[in-house]
């Protein structure tokens, strides 16, 4: 819970600048679009006492100015790696209204923001593996996949899933996890459905790594774009790009194991 | 003519995928189900658009316009993000086994002696253009409805 602390002094302008960046920050790296941390930093540093406010969101930083009366600073905030966390997000903007409606310490926002981020709850490792490769078996029957390859994609992409999440704990590059996830899971799905004698070995190798798809970034890539934030908006459409070009090479490298590409 | 049959069938599979989707991007547990839906009307009304012989880029466009919308009107109500909730719809729609289709007929092309390669060129670069135009309908069709909403509110 936010408790005021009811302390008299203005929260100072440095303070007001890194807190509110903190909001945006997280926000960015649980996947918001820019549209939102604009409007939650702007809102956050004006409710603790800043007159004037200007944000640059980029995709590795935040820069913010503020300003009270004659004075001003200008500070800038790394961005980590963006993920997608819908309930940190959620969970963040909530707090930012909380801040408004409260009038509570800056104080008081900094806990309880570093609450969120430590006890945001999330679902256990092997529910979110099942849970991608039943995403793709569907995702697999969308793209014409045969019910023989039904369970080659889901088990393939539950596997891949928890690769994935394996790599990531070893901090691996993304764009080599990408590469590496998309092998294991297009190879396996693809033998497994060849072995069943499914007609839809192609399809299914590509049904098992759509869980690497960025699908996230790529609508906000579009979204910053259309709300006026082409620089953004065109460095998420590049990740993407590349993203892809990385999983790609996963599915041929698989294809080439099982004799289905064109070396 | 619309086949009833087909039309359950890939609207119980956008379901299923927004809600595996919805598991991966950390949604709370009340909020899955209503991704569901978001993904099961999504692909009901692109199934349909493509059923009456629109273009993907088209039934796209108008499934993302139709969750873009529905979002709108029902998110006060129900207490989940639009974001969440148009994120979720959408996801079954993002066209990845096509983007990698393309880029897989690129790769061919690079080879010493590329079999058919104006075919697999043409292929490739329809694939490309495809996803592009596609995710271009989706965000619009996603966008319009709150960029309407917002203008009616700064009035």
């Amino acid at each position: 819970m936010l408790k005021d602390t009811g302390e008299e002094e203005p929260t100072s302008l440095e303070e007001i600048a890194m807190l509110s960046m903190e909001f945006g920050r997280i926000l960015m790296e649980s996947g918001a679009s820019a549209r939102i941390v604009d409007e939650i930093v702007c809102g956050t540093a004006s409710r603790l006492g800043a007159e004037r406010v200007d944000l640059r969101v980029g995709y590795a930083s935040l820069e913010i100015t503020i300003g009270i009366g004659g004075e001003g600073i200008t500070r800038m905030r790394k961005v980590g790696p963006i993920g997608v966390n819908q309930r940190l997000d959620h969970e963040v903007r909530l707090l930012a209204a909380r801040v408004a409606s409260s009038a509570a310490s800056a104080c008081a926002a900094r806990e309880e923001l570093t609450r969120l981020v430590r006890q945001t709850p999330r679902y256990p490792g092997w529910l979110i593996d099942v849970s991608v490769g039943l995403a793709c078996a569907a995702f697999g029957r969308l793209l014409g996949v045969d019910w023989m390859a039904v369970g080659p994609v889901f088990v393939s992409a539950s596997i891949g899933q928890a690769f994935r999440r394996g790599l990531a704990r070893r901090q691996v590059n993304v764009f080599i996890a990408a590469t590496l996830v998309a092998f294991v899971a297009a190879a396996l799905s693809g033998l497994w459905a060849r072995w069943l004698g499914s007609r839809t070995v192609d399809t299914a190798m590509t049904a098992a790594v759509l869980l690497l798809v960025p699908g996230v970034p790529s609508l906000n890539a579009q979204n910053d774009i259309l709300e006026g934030r082409p620089t953004l908006g065109s460095a998420r459409a590049v990740w993407v790009a590349v993203t892809l070009v990385f999983l790609t090479v996963g599915v041929w490298l698989g294809q080439l194991l099982l004799g289905e590409g064109r070396p | 003519m619309i086949d009833t049959a087909q039309l359950l069938h890939h609207t119980a599979c956008g379901g299923v995928a927004a809600i595996g989707f919805g598991v991966l991007f950390n949604i709370g547990p009340r909020a899955l189900l209503w991704c569901g839906a978001s993904g099961a009307l999504a692909l009901a009304v692109r199934t349909t658009g493509l059923q009456l012989g629109w273009s993907l880029e088209a039934a796209s466009f108008s499934a993302a316009l139709a969750v873009g919308s529905a979002v709108q009107i029902l998110q006060e109500r129900i207490g989940v993000s639009r974001n969440t909730l148009d994120v979720a719809g959408c996801i079954p729609m993002v066209p990845g086994g096509f983007a990698a289709k393309a880029i897989l007929g690129l790769f061919a092309l690079t080879a010493s002696s590329p079999q058919a390669p104006d075919q697999t060129l043409l292929q490739s670069v329809g694939g490309a253009l495809r996803v592009m135009f596609t995710i271009g309908a989706m965000g619009t069709g996603l966008a319009i409805p709150s960029l309407l909403l917002r203008v009616r509110r700064s009035r």
